[in-house]
């Protein structure tokens, strides 16, 4: 009962950084109170992460092999996941809010009686109980919510550490997970990706991403250009998404997905909370508006005032000169 | 087929707020039906209409929430289940998913939906929680449901980590609903005049074999010790003039400013 356990996801053969930086956090988070640090890594072929995770510190890894893990079913991260906490034992289980985890995080509290909380901007460890800052009330402010449980699950939005490796003696236990998907009640028909998952939105280093204000094909095209100049992920609000311009995929904010990329683009997008709730934990933010008085330009690092169908051929043309020289 | 549709009544979040003395105070007190939760509302009314059956809704909370019980019913609910707790404030989502978990133990229903969020904690929690409790199958972040009749089966569209994922869930199941599923009706003049003559039933905790302390002090896990300032971030700079000047100016600031191109 004396470790800190990190769930560190995987997909389409990588590790998630935010995985990552929540491995960092916790590998300080370990020394500062005498815990061990622990990851696990659930996949059909585990072993070829072990290294690169073994960079960040944990004393050991669990390589948790099935290739159940691989087809995106939420029962098998469930009870894989479950299994390692009867068998671990750890004091604190991490990860990073990833949909998937959203999915199960609630569960597995269920079953093994902890202490839940999810979503974290930050999170520490004082005298023994674990506190927790989250954003509540559409990320307008945020809670101080504290578990004493013997079980703490904590899972971290992305961007809220930064992943530095750190590496240590580390030992590799693998486990081969015996998953029976003929038992399950539910069963994955099929998965449907877009061709604009191309790049892991979550994981961008470089968003740019669409409003109401890029109107139709024409401005859809606009956005398209400017990410291709810059080998950026392409985001949307929820007006755009909705509207069927772009997959839901890409929506980002509060009910979409959470970013933290170094550069973000909020085209055409007024920066409604909803929206601002996904992104504000993005470095460098660029907002293009006609509405000088559009609330985004409160979060933008750089905010230009004008029209996006004047700006962005401009700018995606000076990005590829850029680029090439 | 019978739907129980799990609501929740929330503070209007779109109210401005401040923070005092770690504790929130907004300038209305004005209370909504959740908004993820009324996409559940809506899609087990469009499911129901489709392929027959009755829509409840459940919610727990105070006397006040009846409101939203109410809302639900105007836009097409055929009934409600008022389980009481007037002073919810020291419960957290494992206990809301308890005092659900008790009730429907004793309700009959093929198909539960919860929203796969709260729009005041953003916890995510409950449905999860819920569907463990009663061993059922479930799918969360649901943007699109169809039942397959033949199969009994709830086919559920979700949005995964990378791609939209279709799910099968046999029936009795839970599903967590987007608001992305829909938009939710605003419940007609009709509606709002039928909805004062369907049932709402009243349930204690007591007739669950709840007792309040218990939930608050052992089912619930976690605690919430006030609030604070989201930290602003550092003011930014805008610039308005025309289209070359604007994006020369930017590209300068990107390469030799923030050194992020
Ligand atoms: C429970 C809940 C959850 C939600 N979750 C999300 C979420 O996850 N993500 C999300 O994005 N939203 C979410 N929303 C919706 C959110 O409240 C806003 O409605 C939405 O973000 C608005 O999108 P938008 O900024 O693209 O559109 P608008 O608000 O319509 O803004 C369009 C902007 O484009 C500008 N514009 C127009 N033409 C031009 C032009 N030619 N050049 C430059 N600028 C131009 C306008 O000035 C305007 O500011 C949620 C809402 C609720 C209630
Ligand atoms: N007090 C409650 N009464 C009924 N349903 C609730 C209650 N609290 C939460 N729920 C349901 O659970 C969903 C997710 O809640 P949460 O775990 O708080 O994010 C909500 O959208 C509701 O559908």
């Amino acid at each position: 009962m004396s470790s800190i356990l990190v769930y560190v996801a995987t997909q389409d053969g990588k590790i998630k950084r935010s995985s990552l930086e929540v491995l960092s956090y916790c590998k300080r988070l370990s020394e500062e109170n005498g815990l061990s640090l622990e990851a696990a890594v659930l996949d059909a072929d585990p072993a070829r992460f072990t290294d690169k995770i073994a960079s960040y510190g944990p004393s050991k890894i669990y390589a948790v092999k099935n290739p159940a893990f691989s087809n995106h079913l939420a029962s098998a991260l469930l009870e894989g996941l479950s299994s390692l906490i009867s068998k671990i034992n750890p004091r604190l289980l991490a990860c990073a809010s990833t949909e998937s985890v959203k999915e199960v995080i609630g569960a597995l509290g269920a079953r093994h009686n902890a202490g839940v909380i999810p979503d974290v901007a930050s999170f520490a460890i004082q005298n023994g109980s674990v506190n927790a800052e989250r954003p509540v009330m559409s990320a307008k402010v945020l809670s101080k919510t504290s578990s004493s449980s013997d079980l703490v699950l904590v899972s971290v939005r992305s961007g809220s550490y930064d992943a530095v490796e750190s590496p240590a003696e580390t030992t590799v236990e693998t486990i081969e997970f015996d998953f029976e998907t003929a038992a399950l009640k539910s069963l994955l028909k099929e998965v449907i990706s877009s061709a604009g998952d191309k790049v892991d939105l979550s994981e961008a280093e470089v968003v740019v991403a669409a409003g109401r204000g890029i109107k139709d094909e024409q401005g859809r095209k606009l956005i398209e250009d400017l990410a291709d100049s810059l080998g950026a992920a392409v985001g949307a609000s929820r007006a755009v998404t909705e509207s069927g311009l772009f997959p839901a995929t890409l929506q980002i904010g509060q009910t979409g997905k959470v970013v933290s990329p170094q550069l973000y683009f909020a085209v055409g997008i007024s920066g409604a909370i909803q929206h601002v709730a996904g992104m504000a934990n993005s470095k460098v933010i660029v907002a293009i508006n006609k509405d000088a008085d559009a609330p985004i330009f409160q979060y933008a690092t750089y905010g230009l005032v004008g029209d996006l169908f004047k700006i962005l051929p401009l700018l995606t043309e000076q990005i590829r000169t850029y680029k090439a020289s | 087929m019978k739907f129980s549709v799990c609501i929740k009544q929330v503070p209007d979040v779109s109210a401005p707020l401040t923070i005092k003395d770690g504790n929130l105070s907004q300038d209305t007190d004005r209370m909504v039906l959740d908004a993820y939760s009324a996409s559940a509302v809506e899609e087990a009314l469009v499911l129901t209409d489709k392929h027959g059956g009755d829509v409840e809704v459940v919610l727990v909370g105070p006397d006040k929430a009846k409101e939203t019980i109410r809302k639900a019913l105007a836009m097409g609910a055929a009934t409600g289940v008022h389980i009481v707790v007037e002073n919810t404030s020291g419960l957290d989502s494992a206990a809301f998913a308890e005092i659900l978990a008790a009730w429907h133990k004793k309700s009959d229903y093929d198909v539960i939906l919860t929203g796969k969020q709260s729009q005041d904690t953003d916890a995510g929690l409950t449905g999860g929680m819920l569907a463990w409790k009663l061993g059922l199958p479930y799918a969360a972040n649901a943007v699109g449901l169809t039942y397959d009749e033949a199969a009994s089966a709830i086919v559920v569209k979700r949005q995964g980590d990378s791609g939209q994922e279709m799910v099968e869930l046999k029936t009795p199941c839970l599903v967590t609903c987007s608001n992305d599923m829909n938009d939710p009706r605003i419940p007609s003049l009709k509606g709002i005049m039928q909805s004062k003559r369907k049932k709402v039933e009243t349930v204690q905790l007591s007739d669950l074999g709840l007792e309040l302390d218990a939930l608050s002090g052992t089912v619930s896990q976690t605690q919430v010790h006030g609030f604070k300032e989201v930290p602003g971030r550092e003011p930014g700079k805008k610039f308005e003039g025309d289209a070359e000047e604007l994006v020369s100016n930017l590209m300068n600031l990107l390469e030799n400013e923030a050194k992020v191109l």
